[in-house]
């Protein structure tokens, strides 16, 4: 069912298991190493830059393939282009498989994500352009659907499982889109229902050991299906596709929406603490932030400028007085960076602190005797 | 799922029985992390602090409350830096630990609003009148001190910009294309020595000893700003005869230190950048050939490069060399 070797995968999943005991102090550094020896996982996974290097040549190497083979066969008809695509796209699959997974072992090295990536668009779109070209979105997504979830199953793929869910969501909400005179008023629960029902599946399969191969791939789902939950319900969203689609200027109900739009990212933070689930905890805080701006929206409270420095000055005194409090008081939270962050989690913290001072510094730099252009930069910094 | 592991490890005899009970222990009793969520909320809190007091003193520069705002702005600055110099750590050559985990944001916020506050001084009162160097050599000699002594990489990166700027340039990452006119003869020598300067930096530090740890942030920005500078050179300037060699050093040299230092990032980055500049100069060259050859090319060239990347491990020297 699995591209990719079970028990190479299984092996990968007791290392990194052991490596946080081991950096905790629980094993012995003799019982590290033998936890290593007796669990080999030939793989090839380079560093995350020499991933993203590989996948970008990975990319041009396809294209210009794809670009040589089109020459050569020049296909002239859609038809023609269509087949064509989907050749090429088998192509790539095929070397995805035998190539790159068996002949050479890769695992999440920018290769084998770029050749199943380019494979399946290039197979999908093939597709969908032999269809006729009167057919409705729905068409498109129910055709597109199932090699989307095969992909992400058999490649344990988190984009293409991201795709897949997209995918399944516009399936449920074009359909309902069809049902004359009630759309409006089904739209939203049939998106809240769907992410509802998403989320409660894969957290049944999140406790299941014999499905921790796709464990990565469930957080990914619950990831998006609390934020397209709160997405159906924020009267932002709601009005906006209220007047797109159905002509109208408030949508019914506007006082739940509104509810909803204020109570969700409160439930999801208490939640998310209460349970000690990162997730809602962590998509609860962004929503917060969609909720003020929702309201920013309809409402002019006071100017941006000083709504600006107020929100600041409270988030930067709620950071400080939790960690202040934390740090004081020892109990079942803390402030103390979890051993086994990720080098993503570090790049990320450096890409924040980019964007950050080049932010900071825009609103001087308007002032036009500044001089000497913008200051700003960002904290390089961390092991790379 | 843990349990389930550790069953397996049990029954293959890996994990001692007292072990296992230990790592229960520890897993039942573990604390959970807010340091990710926090530290966000402290960045943003920065941010939208330091953009907002900006904003508000853009939109009252000529009303009454300006002097108010400004005195505010002056006391938040003055402010934080009271707060690191009271809890400031002994100076030491290697790295310091800050004594709080907020201590670095207080810092940069009292460095960003610093910024303001200059930058408002120059608008109304012309302190500097048109010596626009002056405005920008007074933070960067500020930050530059504030980066060693206090230990901040945050403010190291806004002393090189700050140096950067003073040079005439913008060397932040998101904005080093889009803002500077590279077609400028001046621009694109700035920014070669600029960049041959910040790459060079590290090592004197490294063999003086003296804050090794701020090596990366100096060669990021060198690194980009010294092959972007030497591409710039070929393609607005089309100057290849020159440009082309000193690229082709660059590449070289991060190479070389990527081989030397295990690093994959500047590994990456320098196959990146050499991989623009020889396809650059092979398309040029090969001007009008049929559409065959340039996809043989590429299709060629990144098989080699895919090569060279996947062959990294032969290409580092070991570690204890």
């Amino acid at each position: 069912m699995i591209a990719y070797n079970p028990a190479w995968l299984d092996a990968l999943l007791i290392k990194d298991t052991a490596r946080n005991w081991h950096i905790n102090g629980l094993l012995s550094n003799e019982q590290w190493q033998a936890v290593q020896d007796q669990h080999p996982s030939p793989f090839y996974t380079p560093n995350l830059f020499v991933r993203i290097g590989l996948a970008i040549f990975c990319q041009i190497l396809l294209s210009s393939a794809f670009g040589l083979i089109f020459l050569i066969g020049s296909p002239d008809t859609q038809t023609g282009v269509a087949i064509f695509c989907i050749f090429c796209g088998a192509l790539c699959i095929l070397a995805l498989e035998m190539v790159a997974i068996r002949s050479m072992r890769h695992f999440s090295s920018g290769i084998d994500d770029m050749l199943l990536y380019v494979g399946a668009t290039a197979v999908i779109g093939g597709l969908l352009a032999l269809l006729p070209d009167s057919s409705a979105a729905l068409v498109y997504c129910c055709f597109a659907w199932p090699i989307l979830v095969v992909c992400s199953i058999r490649y344990l793929d988190r984009l293409m499982t991201a795709v897949a869910f997209a995918c399944s969501l516009a399936i449920i909400l074009l359909s309902v889109n069809e049902i004359p005179s009630l759309a409006l008023y089904l739209l939203p629960f049939a998106g809240m229902m769907f992410s509802a029902g998403v989320y409660y599946f894969v957290h049944k399969g999140l406790q299941r050991y014999d499905l921790r191969h796709w464990h990565k791939q469930f957080t990914i789902l619950q990831l998006l299906s609390l934020c397209t939950f709160y997405a159906s319900g924020n009267y932002w969203v709601v009005q906006q596709a209220g007047h797109d689609f159905f002509q109208l200027e408030q949508p019914p109900i506007s006082w739940f929406f509104w509810a909803f739009t204020f109570t969700v990212p409160a439930l999801y933070i208490v939640l998310g603490l209460r349970y000690k689930e990162r997730l809602p905890l962590d998509v609860g805080l962004g929503c917060t932030a969609l909720a003020v701006l929702s309201y920013r929206y309809y409402y002019e409270v006071m100017p941006l400028a000083w709504a600006g420095t107020i929100c600041g000055a409270v988030l930067f005194a709620t950071a400080y007085l939790s960690i202040r409090y934390l740090r004081k008081n020892k109990g079942a939270y803390t402030y103390e960076a979890d051993a086994d962050s990720s080098l993503l989690q570090q790049a990320q913290e450096q890409v924040l602190a980019q964007v950050i001072s080049t932010q900071t510094v825009n609103a001087p730099a308007k002032n036009e005797s500044f001089g000497g252009g913008q200051f700003g930069g960002g904290g390089a910094g961390g092991e790379f | 799922m843990q349990e389930n592991i550790l069953d397996d490890l049990l029954q293959k005899e890996l994990i001692a029985p007292d072990d296992a009970l230990k790592i229960r222990h520890f897993e039942s009793a573990r604390p959970f992390s807010l340091h990710w969520e926090l530290t966000i909320l402290l960045y943003l809190g920065v941010l939208l602090l330091n953009a907002g007091l900006g904003f508000l003193i853009y939109e009252n520069i000529d009303s009454i409350g300006h002097v108010v705002l400004i005195t505010a702005i002056g006391l938040v600055s003055a402010g934080c830096f009271a707060y690191a110099i009271w809890r400031r750590q002994p100076f030491s050559f290697g790295e310091v630990k800050s004594s709080t985990p907020y201590y670095d944001y207080i810092l940069l916020l009292g460095c960003l609003t610093f910024l303001l506050m200059e930058g408002y001084w120059q608008f109304q009162y012309q302190i500097f009148g048109t010596r626009y160097g002056l405005a920008t050599l007074i933070p960067m000699l500020l930050f530059f001190f504030v980066a060693y002594r206090f230990d901040n990489r945050a403010v190291l990166s806004l002393a090189i910009t700050a140096m950067a700027s003073w040079l005439g340039m913008t060397v932040t990452s998101n904005k080093l294309l889009s803002d500077n006119d590279f077609s400028s003869q001046a621009v694109v020598t700035t920014g070669l020595f600029l960049g041959a300067f910040l790459s060079a930096v590290p090592f004197i530090s490294e063999h003086f000893g003296f804050k090794k740890h701020f090596s990366l942030t100096y060669l990021n920005f060198g690194a980009h700003l010294l092959m972007i500078s030497c591409l710039a050179g070929m393609m607005a300037l089309d100057e290849s005869l020159i440009y082309f060699p000193l690229l082709c050093l660059s590449v070289g040299f991060y190479l070389w230190y990527a081989r030397t230092r295990h690093s994959f990032y500047f590994l990456t980055v320098a196959v990146i950048y050499g991989y623009i500049g020889i396809t650059y100069l092979l398309i040029k060259a090969a001007d009008n050939f049929p559409a065959e050859f340039y996809l043989t090319y590429f299709v060629l060239s990144c098989i080699g490069v895919i090569l060279f990347l996947t062959q990294y491990k032969r290409f580092f020297k070991n570690k204890t060399a």
